[in-house]
């Protein structure tokens, strides 16, 4: 390769990058641009008085209140749900699955890992179905069933998490309580897992964000365009990424378009907000392990 | 404590095999639901056939068809950008920029796709319509376009793991030789990440294959099969999508199953492929 | 700190009982009807319904905060099938259902308001009137270029709804007379949408709920009919059609007080502000 050559592939790179940042600059620049006007009280609780709002005596219509619930909601029951399975089976992979049944389960949770969203959503809202049709009553779409299919959706990232960090552990700190006489389980528990909180606890927010932003699975399994507060989990809800959808295709004047760009801003800030939490809380917590 | 302890262990297990057990109920559950096709024969009949309801035919081809020109024309525009943006992290930034860059990538793979989409249909899809394919602005161009910026981070992420995995005692001999890093790039580093490269490549195919919510927003979904980029068209997700509540016992709606299942196989078999090219036998340098 | 919060708590409280007292006076009466229930509704189906139901469950959720009403489209094929098997309580249809699915569900039928199904293009397009074979042909994808109707030389971009939308039915019904929509056209999933998408698209056409035409897009006087409200009730304007609300078996309770809302004085005043032809 001449030095012409060498010249053409250092431009290459520089321009791939330049347009990559570039495009994505633009996108966010111009949401920044027609959402940001739209901030204000009335954006997140419409004409309801805020308060009464927050403390769920008033609902809230033409505001982005019951989709910041319903959102909320969600991530919570699905986190709740994925992140005990999800250890535990990461645990297992990484310290007692025999080299055979790790090969397999490995393949297993790679494919989990590459089914579409809507695939995970076609199957929660089939489910659906057939408890209906089997017990031919209450249980339909609704947040239970999503949260449930988003937990499914997130635990492969999870497990991996938890087994890479754990086999990342260096073999004399792995071996030190198991010479002083503690069980492997006590090993596991005392040493290992605290040994690296932070990395469990990044992928765990890292899974959040992933909840937070999927809109193929909910749209399937129960979310709609208008519901107020859930009052049980039964019950079909609003929440943010389906928000964003929704007005994108039928807002009804300039005034809703805009509340479409300010949802946007709010989900994308609050991806954001959560990828720069994982981040800091690893290195934070690196930091202070290091030192003790 | 040893009661307990086996206890918990034995919930591991369990927690790691019911998990890969639900793997598999996924698949059975939508190959259930589509059962009623297979027992007529028509699985093979609606891969093949095109969508025309008003005449009975609920077919997916030009669904099929749909996703992968998308998804393909997405990896053709998406892996030179991705691979450059690699390069300029490993080799060609300036050192105080390489890990912020690399930060604000993985950033980048947690931008929600709704919010591209939103942004795209109000600022790629209009640009498009006046300037450059004419039409509604809503096509396979237009979706690629942004898919090929979603599935960038995730491919640069993966390019730049495979570059950096080449021991650095190899470049510092081209150094040595009096090579230049463009040369210990092309001529070292490439040809010893391949499969780590390839391995990028077919995961960001799985996701642009995968997507829903930006061919569902900026594709038009028409159901035709498309002739160009510059047709509007629909992908087996957003057909999913789009059908999904309609019925739940005619043709139409066991269609959308035999679309979850084409879009479970090809998944799997993407898997499958990046599997077997982990155990390629790794080349010597030299 | 908490006695204050607590204060300024019960003065909210306070404030809110007043409201809520004045909201019941001005309303008095219709709202009655949702006195004393619990429990929820779900609504799913034609979309051009939406904006109806939207503000009448809004008034009765703000009425009675035990109620939670959730409304979802999908379209009439949707809302049929989910309150045939009883997946929502109630399912809104734009086009009356056949004999066979009345019958397969046991569906009870109210007919709230009447609606026509207007063509729309841009405001911006010089072509405002059709006759119903140029129409045809335009959907056929026959006539291919505004030019050929005496517009700007670009493409036609055809707009339709999917499978599952009564407006689609009525429409291809009755302007286009059973006629063929090219399967190019760009597909879109509710009036509202198909709104929006026609009012972005400055060589766009496509078929909308008449009350959900406003400014943002020109209606297409058709054979010299423009579909407008009036024209509508007048019968003057053919391709018209009645919304909706299904019951599998005849309602009660809760439900029953939101389908007699809608059959209210008030119900009826909704239908007129959102652009729809009340039947009381």
């Amino acid at each position: 390769m001449n030095r012409f050559g060498e010249l053409l592939l250092a431009l290459f790179s520089w321009c791939c990058t330049l347009l990559l940042t570039a495009t994505v600059g633009i996108l966010m620049l111009f949401l920044l641009r027609r959402g940001l006007p739209a901030f204000d009280a009335a954006l997140f609780f419409g004409d309801t008085p805020p308060l009464a709002a927050l403390l769920l005596s008033k609902p809230v219509f033409d505001g982005l209140f019951p989709a910041l619930f319903g959102t909320l909601a969600l991530v919570l029951l699905a986190i709740a749900c994925a992140v005990p399975v999800g250890l535990a089976a990461g645990i297992y992979l990484a310290e007692y699955a025999a080299p055979a049944p790790k090969r397999l389960l490995n393949l297993f949770f790679d494919v989990l890992a590459g089914i579409p969203s809507i695939v995970i959503g076609l199957a929660g809202f089939a489910l659906a179905i057939v408890l209906h049709r089997t017990f031919s009553g209450r249980i339909g779409h609704c947040l239970l069933l999503s949260a449930l299919s988003l937990a499914f959706l997130v635990l492969p990232y999870l497990i991996r998490s938890t087994q890479n960090a754990l086999e990342a552990i260096d073999p004399v700190t792995r071996r030190t309580a198991l010479a002083l006489g503690a069980s492997k389980l006590q090993n596991i528990l005392y040493v290992l897992l605290p040994n690296r909180l932070a990395d469990l606890t990044g992928g765990v927010i890292l899974a959040v964000g992933r909840c937070a932003e999927d809109t193929a699975v909910i749209m399937l399994t129960g979310v709609v365009a208008s519901a107020g507060i859930p009052n049980s989990l039964l019950r079909q809800y609003e929440a943010l990424p389906f928000y964003i959808y929704y007005i994108s295709s039928q807002y009804s004047g300039p005034e809703e378009l805009q509340r479409g760009f300010a949802a946007a801003l709010v989900l994308l800030s609050l991806c954001v907000a959560l990828f720069l939490l994982a981040f800091f809380i690893q290195r934070r917590l690196k930091e202070r392990l290091l030192y003790r | 404590m040893s009661i307990f302890s086996r206890i918990v262990e034995r919930l591991f297990s369990l927690a790691a095999a019911g998990s890969a057990l639900l793997t598999i109920a996924v698949f059975l559950l939508l190959l259930y639901l589509a059962l009623p096709l297979f027992e007529q024969g028509g699985f093979w009949a609606l891969i093949r056939s095109p969508w025309d309801p008003g005449a009975g035919l609920y077919g997916i081809y030009p669904m099929l068809i749909g996703s992968l020109s998308i998804a393909f024309l997405a990896l053709l525009i998406g892996f030179p950008l991705s691979l450059g943006g690699a390069f300029f992290i490993t080799c060609f930034a300036p050192l105080f920029l390489r890990r912020h860059l690399l930060n604000l990538v993985r950033l980048l793979t947690g931008v929600p796709t709704v919010v591209y989409s939103f942004a795209a249909l109000f600022l790629l899809v209009p640009f498009l319509r006046e300037h450059l394919t004419g039409g509604s602005g809503l096509n396979i161009l237009g979706a690629a376009l942004m898919l090929a910026v979603l599935i960038a981070p995730t491919m640069i992420i993966f390019f730049v793991d495979a570059l950096r995995r080449v021991p650095s005692g190899y470049l510092q001999a081209v150094t040595a030789l009096g090579g230049s890093p463009g040369q210990g790039l092309v001529y070292i580093a490439l040809p010893l990440a391949w499969p780590g490269i390839l391995n990028g490549l077919l995961l960001g195919l799985g996701r642009a294959m995968g997507d829903t919510m930006i061919s569902l927003m900026i594709a038009g979904n028409a159901v035709a099969l498309p002739g160009s980029m510059m047709d509007s068209a629909r992908t087996l997700t957003a057909h999913i999508a789009l059908v999904i509540a309609a019925d739940v016992s005619s043709l139409e709606f066991q269609s959308i199953f035999a679309c979850g299942i084409l879009l479970y196989l090809f998944t799997a078999l993407l898997v499958l492929m990046v599997r077997l090219l982990g155990k390629f036998p790794k080349r010597s340098p030299g | 700190m908490i006695r204050q919060f607590a204060k300024s708590n019960f003065l909210t409280a306070c404030l809110l009982a007043a409201s809520f007292l004045f909201s019941f006076q001005a309303l008095a009466g219709d709202l009655d009807l949702f006195r004393g229930y619990k429990g929820a509704i779900s609504i799913s189906g034609g979309t051009a319904h939406i904006p109806v139901m939207k503000e009448a469950a809004k008034r009765a959720m703000t009425a009675n905060p035990d109620i939670q009403i959730t409304i979802a489209g999908g379209g009439t094929g949707v809302g049929i099938k989910q309150v045939g098997e009883k997946m929502v309580q109630i399912g809104n249809a734009g086009r009356k259902p056949t004999e066979a699915e009345i019958k397969q569900h046991g569906l009870v039928l109210f007919q709230w308001a009447i609606d026509g199904v207007g063509v729309v293009v841009h405001p911006q397009n010089q072509v405002q009137a059709l006759t119903f074979s140029q129409l045809q042909d335009i959907y056929a994808g026959k006539t291919v270029n505004w030019k050929e109707l005496g517009g700007v030389d670009r493409a036609i971009n055809l707009y339709t709804r999917d499978q599952a939308s009564g407006t689609r039915e009525v429409f291809a019904g009755k302007a286009l007379n059973k006629g063929a929509v090219s399967p190019r056209a760009n597909v879109v999933v509710s009036n509202g949408a198909m709104k929006t998408a026609v009012a972005n698209d400055p060589y766009g056409i496509g078929y909308v709920s008449v009350g959900h035409i406003d400014s943002s897009v020109a209606p297409v006087a058709l054979d010299g009919v423009k579909p407008t409200e009036d024209n509508v009730r007048a019968g003057k304007y053919k391709v018209a059609r009645g919304l909706y609300s299904l019951t599998a078996g005849e309602p009660r309770g809760l439900v029953k007080a939101f389908l007699d809302y809608l059959f209210s004085p008030s119900g009826q005043q909704i239908v007129i502000d959102k652009g729809f032809i009340p039947v009381r």
